[in-house]
């Protein structure tokens, strides 16, 4: 059963009179790394928070490894909401404005949760986090506190902080576009090691080139609907629909802008 | 002139109400804005009943006069079996009237954390509860640390009603000598004084608090001085 690793299926999700997610239906197997691409409001984030249930969505359903994420109907019933929580500790999360905590160091930034959700002890935990720091090229600010990282180092510590659970999955929203040009270097080369270590990712980026590269597929969204998916050389060389050439050659234009 | 004989006479009986009135307020602060908290995370429950409860609780206490709930939980409460000495109502009557503010303080903290907070929290795994209690509440302590200082003295200031209902504290012993001596202006100096201290010292030791949570942050800076460091401070 190896591409029925994550399925996501006909997920639907208004917010008032905007449909942020119509019937999206996805398969994701083992390993592979998904790039989702398109313009602002096109329901991408939308679809992330919809997995781990973050947005609860209105109707369909997530599978992870054949079992059900949340519930079908939208609602949760006590033991489906413990059950979500086992969940969403295996799915790593990231996101665009980093959310690290502010009120612990970096250190314990990653230990947290490894006590409090994984109810592992310290003497597990501690060593793992400043492993997974080294990892991340942290290793030399564990002391330090959030407030004094710049914007790469913070997001590092956000990818090393969910990696501390060992999720099966990661899902990161846009997690180079609240970065300085300068920095979003340093985060993409981490992710770019998580590719070599092969896990599963689903990424929301505008970094084509990245995607282009580690991305086994690219899916692009529009109106809160999958208008294309495929290996990324052919989605970005050859589109099939105007939506996604439009799409292309905006982005080709401001990228062009901005080296100038 | 001042009679200054009065301050011996009386002094050490209003200090005894004194004493009181410091007893008083610090067990209802000590009910209070445990209470408080839990007004104010009752009032962002998922359960309706729940936050129903704590928000009539917070609304009603907040919205009418101290005076009053004191003479309801003072008269009202032996009609239901429960006599309780003057002291123990005014104690349950102060704690009640403070926990409906400090639970809105509480709450306006809990809302100034960034909701990223607590969505990275419940992404990684947490409940809410573990959310509130290891990554919201740390952060909200430095921002509510200072109106509820505030709300705390204005709490030992409204002890002082508690007279109406014959608790023999600093406000009712200050009458009582009043009373006997006719001597108003050395007897209040005496008690306005006494409140006075007790707020002061109050509001020191807050404030050294308050140093202390929003220093914790920042004390790498102090620690290492690395270039970058230097850079930051404009050196």
């Amino acid at each position: 059963m190896k591409s029925k690793f994550l399925e996501i299926k006909e997920l639907n999700k208004k917010f008032g009179p905007i449909n942020a997610l119509k019937n999206v239906s996805l398969n994701i197997s083992k390993g592979e790394v998904i790039c989702i691409i398109g313009p602002s409001g096109c329901g991408k984030s939308t679809l992330l928070r919809a997995i781990n249930w973050l947005t609860p969505p209105d109707s369909g359903m997530v599978k992870l490894e054949g079992k059900i994420i949340g519930s079908e109907n939208g609602k949760l019933s006590i033991e489906q909401s413990k059950l979500l929580n086992d969940f969403r500790a295996r799915m790593g999360m990231v996101f665009q404005q980093f959310n690290v905590w502010p009120h612990l160091n970096v250190l314990e930034n990653v230990i947290k949760a490894q006590i409090v959700v994984a109810k592992r002890s310290r003497e597990v935990a501690e060593p793992k986090a400043i492993k997974i720091l080294s990892d991340v090229g942290l290793k030399d600010k564990i002391d330090e506190w959030p407030d004094n990282l710049s914007g790469g180092q913070k997001q590092r510590l956000a990818i090393a902080r969910s990696l501390a659970m060992d999720p099966v999955l990661m899902l990161l929203d846009e997690p180079t576009s609240a970065l300085d040009p300068e920095l979003v270097g340093e985060v993409l080369s981490v992710l770019r090691n998580l590719v070599n270590e092969g896990m599963t990712m689903l990424i929301v980026t505008h970094e084509l080139g990245f995607a282009s590269k580690f991305g086994d597929r690219i899916v692009f969204m529009d109106g809160g609907e999958i208008i294309e998916e495929g290996a990324p050389n052919i989605i970005l060389k050859s589109p099939k629909t105007d939506r996604l050439k439009l799409f292309l050659e905006k982005l080709d234009i401001t990228s062009l802008k901005e080296k100038h | 002139m001042l009679e200054y004989q009065i301050f011996f006479d009386y002094g050490p009986m209003i200090l005894l109400g004194f004493w009181l009135t410091l007893k008083i307020v610090v067990c209802a602060i000590a009910l209070g804005i445990p209470l408080g908290l839990f007004l104010a995370l009752g009032r962002r429950s998922n359960f309706r009943i729940i936050s129903f409860i704590s928000t009539s609780f917070i609304e009603l206490f907040r919205n009418t006069p101290f005076i009053i709930q004191v003479f309801l939980f003072y008269y009202v409460l032996p009609f239901y079996g429960l006599r309780l000495s003057a002291e123990y109502v005014g104690i349950l009557a102060l704690a009640a009237f403070g926990s409906a503010y400090f639970a809105e303080i509480i709450r306006a903290g809990i809302d100034a954390v960034p909701k990223g907070q607590l969505e990275s929290a419940r992404a990684i795994g947490m409940t809410d509860w573990q959310a509130m209690k290891n990554i919201i509440l740390p952060q909200t302590i430095s921002i509510v640390l200072p109106p509820l200082t505030n709300q705390t003295l204005t709490l030992i200031k409204e002890s002082a009603v508690l007279s109406t209902i014959t608790v023999h504290e600093l406000t009712m012993t200050g009458l009582m000598v009043q009373g006997e001596t006719f001597r108003p202006f050395e007897v209040f100096i005496m008690v306005a004084l006494l409140y006075w201290a007790l707020n002061e010292t109050i509001a020191t030791i807050m404030r050294k608090l308050e140093k202390k949570f929003s220093k914790d942050r920042k004390k790498t800076e102090t620690t290492k001085p690395t270039i970058k460091n230097l850079q930051r401070k404009g050196l």
